[in-house]
């Protein structure tokens, strides 16, 4: 019984003093129960691979350069449309935070557009500008404005009234305000936008390179699925699954709570 | 001392039945100025068709395909496939939230692992659900539910944790059983985040389904727009986008953010976008 | 030498509610003069808040006119310093940024911003506390840093909007005296709003009574400095005061 005491002990600690222990630790009866699955045969091999074939795909797909290359390309493309997406994002969000007759007129608009989807937009698209990097642009940074726009305006919105009278009173103008007070207020909103705007930018990204790629992550699981291998899409999605839980996970998250603990916000 | 009769004046008001109606029409003027646009640039510019249609087309694809049926066909399917995957979601992911989040231990080891597939949920699911279910309807529905199931699962979960020991430590106390404490106490208080689930999966889910769509069927929204491509049929490329952005309009700011309202505001929670 | 006055000062807005328009100051005319530290009072409502609103600039003024040394006041400015009963300190700059706000807006360099930051913390007794956040902070520390930060800017006259009506009992006492003995060695011509009659009475050399818009009296506070809360508060002549003073209010 002790023994067990001990292993729990030694498991409390470990992830107190490692974090990202506690984080792994979970997936691998997880794991365990997949291989069992596998092995067993209860579904066909071709359809239900198990981790270790994963795992040979994995290294061979690395090897051959093809799982790199593509996921360069897909990071590349999401990385692009959200800088995009927040060079226009952010200064349109507070415009219309800080605008009353431009928060009546584009608020309805923001939504309606937000609403129609950034998928929905392909077919028309690929019309104007064919299978190329124009359009897989224009749905991330569409996809990504939304979020950013919408927390931008939140964020701003947010910020007391007395902050901004107290940098008046002290001298500050119009245009300073915006800068060291409306900014900086909003900034803990327009990290959960982008938090946000990534979250479904990723996705859109995926989807885009599904129906239009000629490379990246996604077109990788659509190919592979045209070949049949269904072990080379669960490598594409693992891949996507543990890149993104660690970028949100241990990057923007944290980032999020910081901001918002040291502004005195609460985020949920 | 009261004030004299000249401090006041009474200006015209709106009778109060016509209000809800005013905000609707304000909501919807902006929208209908951009109608407005577009009806006069695509003739004035001699915009050709098959860049963008003009207004009128897109009325009369409506109409015909109101007409024949086409319309209902493929809306009722896409809604049908939405509806089916959201409520065997839901149904699902609520009460094994609520399963896991009674144990601390048991939802501090799950929450990573449901972390990590609500991050994977939806779209990234097409290729292999389309390679387990075929193509069709089984395959759509199918990452719907994923999309809906991981993320309301991961909410419920998060909802049920963040109860304060000390609501559920009074409830106790006051005599409440296992099933009381469930029905009276777990449930009510991770509804505020069932409910965001719930928006956010929905959010997903519609995505992944007009992607879905695209791909794998020969029915629906999204199939409706990608074969109206083939054949540079901007019109009902136009109507479909327009259709597919009331739907989820409809369905987001009149149901849901009025559910996500009166549970979260009224309970006093954050306000979140 | 005046140097605020309120000449018919009138606000009149229109209440969306009420369907009506609505007349919260009425007709007040007042001389500050330099150095002075007037309290106001009055119940809730009498409009004292919408008064310092308008000296202050955040809102307009829809009668009669505001002169500070004699020129019409136009929107906020730092020569009207304003303490908040938020505090209002930025949540994401030090304690020292906070209080070198006003003179980094006027362009002063960084070092000697520092330098006169440095200065006004110590004043307030705040010195070790220089590099912390607001968010650190306890409510009184935070208010004495809103106050040094609206004197480090050397404004004409100090606004305060019920500035301890956020802090708990004991720290609006110390508070109370911190800003009297601030006050004396500094003497900022001071417009101090609150509903707490005593408070006013200890602090100011002048109260102010309003009611319903309107001034209703004054009362000159003869009593000595330094003031301190162990002395005052049995102190006939100060509770003879407290009492005509809450007397009025409560009458009006």
């Amino acid at each position: 019984m002790s023994i067990l005491l001990q292993g729990w002990s030694l498991y409390i600690r470990a992830t107190h003093r490692w974090p990202g222990v506690a984080a792994l630790i979970p997936f691998i009866p997880v794991v365990a129960v997949w291989a069992i699955i596998a092995e067993s045969g209860l579904f066909p091999r071709v359809f239900f691979p198990g981790p270790v074939d994963v795992v040979h795909s994995f290294v061979s797909l690395t090897y051959k350069g093809i799982l790199p290359d593509y996921l360069y390309d897909s990071l590349v493309r999401l990385a692009a449309g959200a800088s995009i997406g927040m060079l226009l994002g952010i200064p349109l969000g507070i415009w219309i935070g800080t605008n009353r007759i431009a928060h009546r007129i584009c608020w309805p608009v923001l939504l309606f557009f937000q609403a129609i989807g950034d998928i929905a937009w392909l077919p028309i698209l690929l019309i104007w500008f064919g299978f190329g990097l124009s359009t897989m642009t224009f749905v991330i940074v569409y996809t990504v404005l939304f979020p950013i726009v919408l927390n931008t305006v939140l964020g701003v919105e947010s910020v007391s009234r007395d902050l901004g009278r107290a940098a008046r009173s002290l001298g500050a103008s119009p245009a300073r305000v915006l800068w060291e007070v409306t900014l900086p207020g909003a900034l803990p909103n327009i990290i959960t936008g982008l938090r946000n705007g990534l979250g479904y930018g990723w996705r859109a990204l995926i989807a885009v390179e599904m129906i239009v790629g000629t490379s990246g992550i996604g077109f990788m699981m659509f190919d592979a699925r045209r070949a049949g291998s269904v072990v080379e899409i669960m490598v594409g999605m693992i891949v996507l699954g543990l890149l993104w839980y660690i970028v949100d996970g241990w990057i923007l998250a944290p980032i999020e709570r910081a901001t918002g603990r040291r502004w005195g916000l609460v985020t949920a | 001392m009261p004030a004299t009769p000249s401090d006041k004046f009474r200006p015209r008001q709106w009778p109060r039945a016509i209000s809800p109606l005013v905000g609707a029409f304000v909501f919807v003027a902006p929208l209908l100025v951009l109608v407005a646009i577009w009806a006069i640039v695509v003739p004035v510019f001699h915009v050709n068709p098959r860049i963008f249609p003009s207004v009128g087309s897109v009325g009369r694809a409506a109409l015909d395909s109101i007409m024949d049926g086409s319309l209902f066909m493929h809306v009722g399917a896409s809604l049908l496939r939405v509806f089916v995957g959201t409520l065997i979601g839901i149904v699902t992911a609520v009460p094994l939230g609520i399963a896991m989040g009674i144990s601390s231990g048991i939802s501090a080891f799950l929450t990573p692992l449901l972390r990590f597939f609500s991050v994977l949920a939806g779209i990234a699911w097409i290729p292999i659900a389309t390679l387990w279910f075929g193509y069709g309807a089984g395959a759509i529905i199918f990452v719907i539910f994923n999309a809906v199931f991981f993320i309301v699962a991961y909410n419920t979960l998060l909802g049920v944790t963040t109860i304060p020991h000390a609501v559920r430590n009074a409830a106790a106390s006051l005599g409440a059983g296992r099933r009381a404490m469930l029905v009276e106490v777990l449930l009510p208080g991770a509804l505020p985040n069932i409910v965001t689930g719930i928006r956010t999966g929905l959010g997903f889910a519609w995505r992944a389904l007009i992607a879905a769509e695209m791909i794998a069927t020969n029915v629906g929204l999204g199939y409706m727009l990608f074969v109206a491509r083939d054949f540079y049929r901007t019109e009902v490329i136009v109507l479909g986008m327009i259709i597919i952005g009331l739907i989820w309009l409809l369905i987001d700011r009149l149901i849901l953010v009025r559910l996500e309202r009166s549970t979260i505001e009224r309970w006093g929670m954050v306000r979140r976008s | 030498m005046t140097t605020l006055q309120l000449r018919n000062l009138a606000k009149t807005y229109f209440d969306p509610y009420a369907g009506a328009h609505v007349n919260a100051v009425h007709d007040v005319s007042l001389d500050i003069e330099e150095g002075e530290f007037v309290a106001i009072v009055g119940p809730s409502g009498c409009g004292k808040t919408t008064i310092l609103n308008m000296i202050a600039g955040f809102i307009p003024y829809t009668g009669g006119e505001i002169l500070l040394n004699g020129k019409a006041i136009d929107g906020p400015g730092p020569e009207r310093g304003v303490v908040f009963q938020s505090f209002a300190l930025f949540p994401w700059k030090t304690v020292l940024d906070n209080v070198g706000f006003g003179p980094k807006m006027r362009g002063v360099p960084k070092a000697e911003r520092d330098r006169i930051a440095h200065e006004y913390l110590a004043l307030a007794g705040l010195s070790h506390a220089a590099h912390r956040y607001p968010g650190e902070l306890s409510g009184g520390m935070q208010q004495r840093v809103g106050v040094v930060r609206a004197l480090a800017n050397n404004p004409s006259v100090l606004l305060m909007d019920e500035p301890f009506a956020s802090v708990d009992a004991q720290t609006r006492m110390t508070l109370q005296e911190e800003l009297t003995r601030i006050w004396q060695e500094r003497r900022p011509t001071v417009i101090f709003i609150t509903h707490d009659v005593p408070e006013a009475v200890f602090l100011a050399n002048r109260v102010v009574v309003l009611s319903k818009g309107r001034v209703l009296d004054q009362v000159g506070i003869d009593l000595p400095r330094p003031r301190v809360w162990d002395d005052l508060i049995e102190d006939d002549d100060f509770k003879r005061l407290s009492a005509e003073v809450l007397q009025m209010v409560r009458s009006a």
